[in-house]
């Protein structure tokens, strides 16, 4: 373990504490303190989530198992240069125009490793889309970087990445096979052949026309698409958001069926309870910054509570 | 990978050309019907009825092209919008390729739409003027109880007729035909790649209202509209120049020495507009792309 300070992935950050006051329009309830501790409330009244002994929350805790995996081996001269993180996010911020002085990603500093499913988790508004666009090279920062795999977002990074939004994005006027085509013909990972598979499983017409389909179906086909390559990164923006319970089911399953343990999955939702049991980490975050970033068993065994109740308590209104 | 955007941009362009060539189609064809119905016979009922039908088929004509045109640059503007704006464009912009490929790509196919529909015009005129002319030769020689043969004959005569005009193009333009050819097309070449990038470029500056995007990219069209009809009023300026020197002085100046230079400087304006639209463009594209 060690002291989290200079470490990017830990809300314990200099640069965000110092930079909290700047969103005096929108208070953050939580901020840093000088000894970097603890955080408490911004109107100096008691924080129901300062250390205690014991009982601290994790985010409010200096070491944290977190810190396991974050650790870089220590390196000696001679050694070959370390691969570049699957992703890293650099001080980041987004204010969109005419926002005033509102930032949607307050400086976000965070390391992905590779091999892991992440559930990046938050209220409404709290700025889990526009940190999954920056990723993507759909939004430019305000200031900060995005580097995945030591570069930043661009045609190579996207060859790399497998991105669901949280829209239905597929051309209307295309048959699922023709999409199917349009996916092949771009994505060197893609599998074809998986894609039609996973599309009898389903009983999905491959000659319907995506405007024939229902708005259910046509985020299971979407998913099917995106879960079809084999890529580096898979980034679900709220893939089970719109859909059944039975549906849900599915879409799970088709993630962890797909899941290539070489990869990794950040997967974006408020729906925690469905999908608690396929994480291996969260992040939580709260008005554009970074709360949490730590493994689901170490909530289960340091707080001996789930993901989502843990979650409720976080987020309490 | 440039090879299967164009193969999709095209795939998307495909049916709604279609049915702009449809409809150039069945205006020819109304106009063709129009035309043959005219009777140059001089008496009170035909003469009256003809006029009638020419101008039904002068206006049913212009505005069939005016449409269709109309039709076209708007597919452009709508696909341009769609694919890279609304919801499509987290598909478009999550592709691996780079914007400005995208962005190429897209110019390069809707100036083939435009060139696409510009062909399919010069056809369609031909066709009507090729009908037109047999029309007309035929009845007067009907009238006159010629035959067959006198009706070729006519049509060969007229077609000498043109052709002795055609040789007398360089002296009454200042230009050869070969040349002055080469200097339309190439001149339109330019002209519609500017006119496409611009609508483009006016598209992507409309997201800059992002609360009602597509008012904002029809204001921003008026605007450039505007500074172009401006830039056009200083590009005429040359024009007007030796018009008055013309006769004033008497000097000899031919129409094409007296028009290019008004329509290269238009055409100069129109080619820094494109350029700049371009860069604000591909600008919007990467640092303020804001889908929502």
């Amino acid at each position: 373990m060690n002291n989290n300070n200079d470490n990017p992935m830990t809300p314990q950050q200099d640069n965000s504490a110092s930079a909290y006051p700047q969103q005096n329009s929108n208070p953050v309830p939580f901020t840093q303190q000088d000894n970097g501790s603890a955080y408490t409330q911004q109107n100096g009244s008691p924080s129901p989530y300062t250390q205690q002994e014991n009982s601290a929350p994790l985010y409010a805790q200096k070491e944290s198992s977190i810190g396991a995996y974050v650790q870089q081996p220590q390196m000696y001269a001679g050694d070959p240069a370390p691969a570049a993180p699957l992703l890293q996010l650099n001080d980041l911020c987004k204010r969109y125009p005419g926002m005033g002085s509102y930032m949607s990603v307050f400086h976000m500093n965070l390391i992905i490793p590779r091999g892991r499913i992440i559930g990046l988790l938050g209220p409404n508004g709290c700025g889990k889309s526009t940190l999954i666009k920056m990723i993507n090279g759909l939004l430019t920062p305000t200031s900060g970087n995005v580097l995945i795999n030591g570069l930043n977002p661009c045609a190579a990074t996207k060859k790399i990445i497998s991105y669901l939004p949280e829209r239905t994005y597929l051309d209307n006027s295309m048959k699922v096979s023709q999409m199917v085509g349009y996916f092949a013909d771009f994505y060197e990972d893609f599998s074809t052949e998986k894609a039609f598979q996973m599309l009898s499983a389903l009983g999905i017409n491959t000659e319907a026309r995506l405007k024939t389909l229902s708005k259910g179906t046509k985020e299971k086909v979407q998913l099917i698409l995106v879960m079809s390559r084999h890529a580096d990164l898979y980034i679900l923006d709220e893939p089970i958001a719109g859909v059944d319970p039975a549906a849900r089911d599915y879409i799970l399953r088709t993630i962890i069926t797909n899941y290539n343990p070489g990869s990794t999955i950040l997967l974006s939702t408020h729906l925690i309870s469905d999908i608690e049991n396929i994480l291996d980490d969260v992040i939580f975050m709260k008005n554009g910054s970074l709360m949490l970033y730590t493994s689901v068993d170490s909530i289960r065994s340091q707080m001996g509570k789930s993901v989502d109740t843990y979650f409720r308590e976080v987020y309490a209104c | 990978m440039l090879g299967k955007l164009f193969k999709y941009e095209w795939k998307g362009f495909r049916f709604p050309m279609l049915i702009m060539l449809i409809v150039l189609a069945g205006t020819t064809v109304l106009t063709c019907s129009v035309i043959i119905t005219i009777n140059p016979r001089y008496d009170e009922t035909f003469t009256w009825y003809s006029v009638m039908a020419l101008m039904l088929s002068v206006f049913l004509y212009y505005f069939g092209i005016i449409g269709c045109s109309l039709g076209v640059l708007l597919i452009i503007a709508i696909r341009f919008y769609k694919t890279c704006y609304t919801d499509q464009g987290y598909l478009t912009h999550t592709l691996p390729v780079s914007t400005q490929k995208i962005l190429n790509v897209k110019i390069i196919s809707s100036a083939a739409a435009v060139l696409l529909l510009i062909l399919a015009v010069a056809g369609s005129l031909f066709i009507i003027a090729h009908v037109g002319i047999n029309h007309i030769l035929t009845i007067l020689i009907a009238e006159s109880h010629g035959t067959l043969e006198d009706i070729a004959e006519a049509r060969r005569v007229f077609f000498n007729e043109m052709s002795t005009v055609l040789t007398e193009f360089e002296d009454e333009l200042g230009i050869s035909l070969g040349m002055y050819l080469v200097y339309m097309v190439v001149y339109f070449l330019i002209a519609v790649i500017a006119n496409v990038v611009t609508i483009l470029g006016c598209v992507s500056l409309g997201q800059l209202y992002t609360k009602h995007r597509i008012i904002g990219a029809i204001i921003a069209y008026f605007v450039v509209q505007f500074i172009l009809k401006m830039l056009g009023y200083f590009a005429s300026m040359p024009m007007y120049a030796k018009l008055m020197r013309v006769d004033s002085y008497y000097e000899e100046y031919t129409a094409f020495g007296i028009a290019s230079p008004t329509m290269n400087l238009a055409l100069l304006f129109s080619v820094i507009m494109a350029v700049v639209m371009y860069f604000i463009n591909l600008h919007m594209m990467t640092k303020k792309l804001n889908l929502e």
